[in-house]
């Protein structure tokens, strides 16, 4: 029971600098399940997925990802619980300065790939899973923003994360090339990893009958309808 | 979002790369010239103090070969740079050539007597130093007197340390406007990076790693900065020496080599540190951080 779940969190208050943004928040999310988290802008999403992924420190309540204790994390902790997330922004924080293969292999050397021949292997093999095998000598902004950020998912693919946080990976994005994206991330939560994903798009969320977790006037309400 | 794609794009990476080492350069060649100059102020100094002459008037009983053993022995001497014999017949010869007369024939003998002229090295050319070496030289039986202008001395010396004391000043003014400058732009340029560090940090790099190529670079234009600097430095020396010639009496290799060491010690270690500490200042900070 305690293996499948891999985000855990328990009476937890989110603030952003003094600010108490969210509070009493409980969630648990398990292997491979597929999560919507939907709010108004500014309701505490962004603050909900940075807790998860270190960016901001726990205040009161516990909180367990994928097996780091969030209430002991230190500093030098984080990029190792990073390495067990794959995180997808709107923005796509690709590396604008050196190529999709560079992009990945950053990744790869930065949590540990040492052997040439593994690395330019795996390199294949996620952009093989996102459809852009032959893009892999491009430079981030000859891409398009649906490519771009299909190579933001590979790259959160590399490490085989446990979860992959998604802070509203359509939102620079066309109808159709959004549906691409969450078809793919969707496709991955089969394989087993867990996936939350912030979003204002209902129009996905009504194509992709899933969990749903809201944000709403301070607090984070579960399996909530549209 | 839009601006920053551009900016922390690949060729304006480079174009601020560029920039930077060109501010490393120039900031290093001015701290570098004034070493220079300050190297060339020291030289010109001792020029002039070597060149203080002492002139120690022998008694008309000496012989020959007496005044040549004080010479002699003068030469041993620690604060003794070098002497010359000047003969009775060559003191009359060059008076002679002064007064545009034969005073020889007109008194019918010779007045004037040996001496030696002594050139002191630098570092004992004032007037303290000099008084006791007349005081030695004069409990010599050989010796009559010993001439010299101490107010001559006194000039040269005062003047120098006025001087040395204003461009030490300059000097250490410079090297604060330096590291100041280098830093800045180094900020800046570290700065423009902010959001690559920020998505760094994103997939899971630890700090180390983040900073070891940044750092690498840093260091990189620190060094290319001081060798474009040296270059320069290397023109300017040209062209004064072709300019004004007489530099060349000040020329001492081994002291301009200091000096470009030092640049490049200088440009290395301002670009790695400041480096660090920017690169460490954005790895500290939260991505809401970022924008303000």
């Amino acid at each position: 029971m305690i293996e499948n779940t891999v985000i855990t969190l328990k009476s937890v208050d989110i603030f952003q600098q003094k600010h108490l943004v969210l509070s009493n928040v409980n969630l648990k999310i398990d292997k491979g399940e597929f999560v919507f988290l939907i709010g108004q802008t500014g309701s505490g999403k962004s603050s909900l997925l940075k807790i998860i992924y270190g960016d901001l420190y726990i205040g009161n309540g516990e909180g367990m990802v994928a097996g780091f204790d969030l209430k002991k994390l230190y500093e030098r902790d984080v990029p190792f619980l990073r390495r067990k997330l794959g995180i997808v922004f709107q923005d796509f924080h690709l590396l604008t300065d050196r190529s999709v293969e560079k992009n990945l292999e950053f990744v790869m050397r930065a949590t540990g790939w040492k052997d040439k021949k593994l690395i330019s292997a795996r390199m294949l093999d996620v952009l093989e899973k996102v459809g852009l095998r032959s893009k892999l000598k491009k430079m981030p902004h000859e891409l398009s923003g649906g490519e771009q950020q299909r190579v933001v998912i590979a790259r959160a693919l590399v490490n085989d994360p446990e979860i992959i946080l998604a802070d509203e990976p359509t939102g620079n994005l066309d109808p159709d090339t959004s549906e691409e994206i969450v078809l793919l991330l969707k496709e991955i939560s089969r394989s087993g990893t867990a996936v939350l994903m912030a979003t204002h798009d209902y129009q996905i969320i009504r194509n992709l009958p899933s969990r749903i977790i809201k944000t709403i006037s301070g607090h984070l309400a579960d399996n909530v309808q549209l | 979002m839009e601006e920053f794609e551009e900016s922390a794009s690949a060729g304006k990476t480079k174009s601020i790369y560029i920039s930077t080492v060109i501010s490393i350069a120039l900031v290093l060649m001015m701290t570098g010239l004034l070493g220079l100059l300050l190297v060339h102020a020291k030289n010109l100094s001792n020029y002039v103090k070597e060149n203080i002459v002492l002139n120690i008037i022998v008694n008309e009983s000496a012989s020959e070969g007496d005044v040549l053993a004080l010479q002699k022995k003068l030469d041993t001497n620690e604060k003794v740079l070098r002497t010359q014999y000047i003969s009775k017949e060559l003191a009359a010869i060059n008076l002679q050539k002064d007064l545009g007369e034969d005073f020889v024939k007109f008194l019918g003998y010779n007045p004037l007597l040996s001496s030696i002229d002594v050139y002191l090295k630098a570092e004992y050319a004032n007037n303290p130093s000099i008084d006791t070496f007349i005081k030695q030289m004069s409990e010599n039986k050989l010796v009559k007197e010993v001439v010299y202008q101490p107010s001559l001395i006194d000039m040269v010396n005062k003047n120098i340390r006025i001087i040395g004391i204003i461009i030490l000043g300059f000097a250490a003014i410079l090297l604060i406007i330096a590291i100041a400058l280098i830093n800045n732009t180094i900020r800046l340029a570290i700065y423009s990076q902010r959001f690559l560090i920020k998505s760094m940090q994103m997939v899971g790099a630890t700090r180390g790693f983040i900073r070891r190529p940044f750092l690498g670079y840093g260091l990189l234009h620190g060094l290319l900065g001081a060798l474009i600097s040296i270059l320069l430095l290397l023109a300017i020396l040209y062209f004064g020496q072709q300019q004004i010639p007489e530099l060349v009496i000040l020329r001492n290799y081994f002291e301009f080599a200091v000096i470009f060491l030092g640049v490049i010690a200088l440009g290395i270690v301002i670009a790695g540190f400041s480096t660090f500490f920017a690169v460490s200042k954005y790895l500290r900070l939260r991505s809401n951080d970022l924008y303000r």
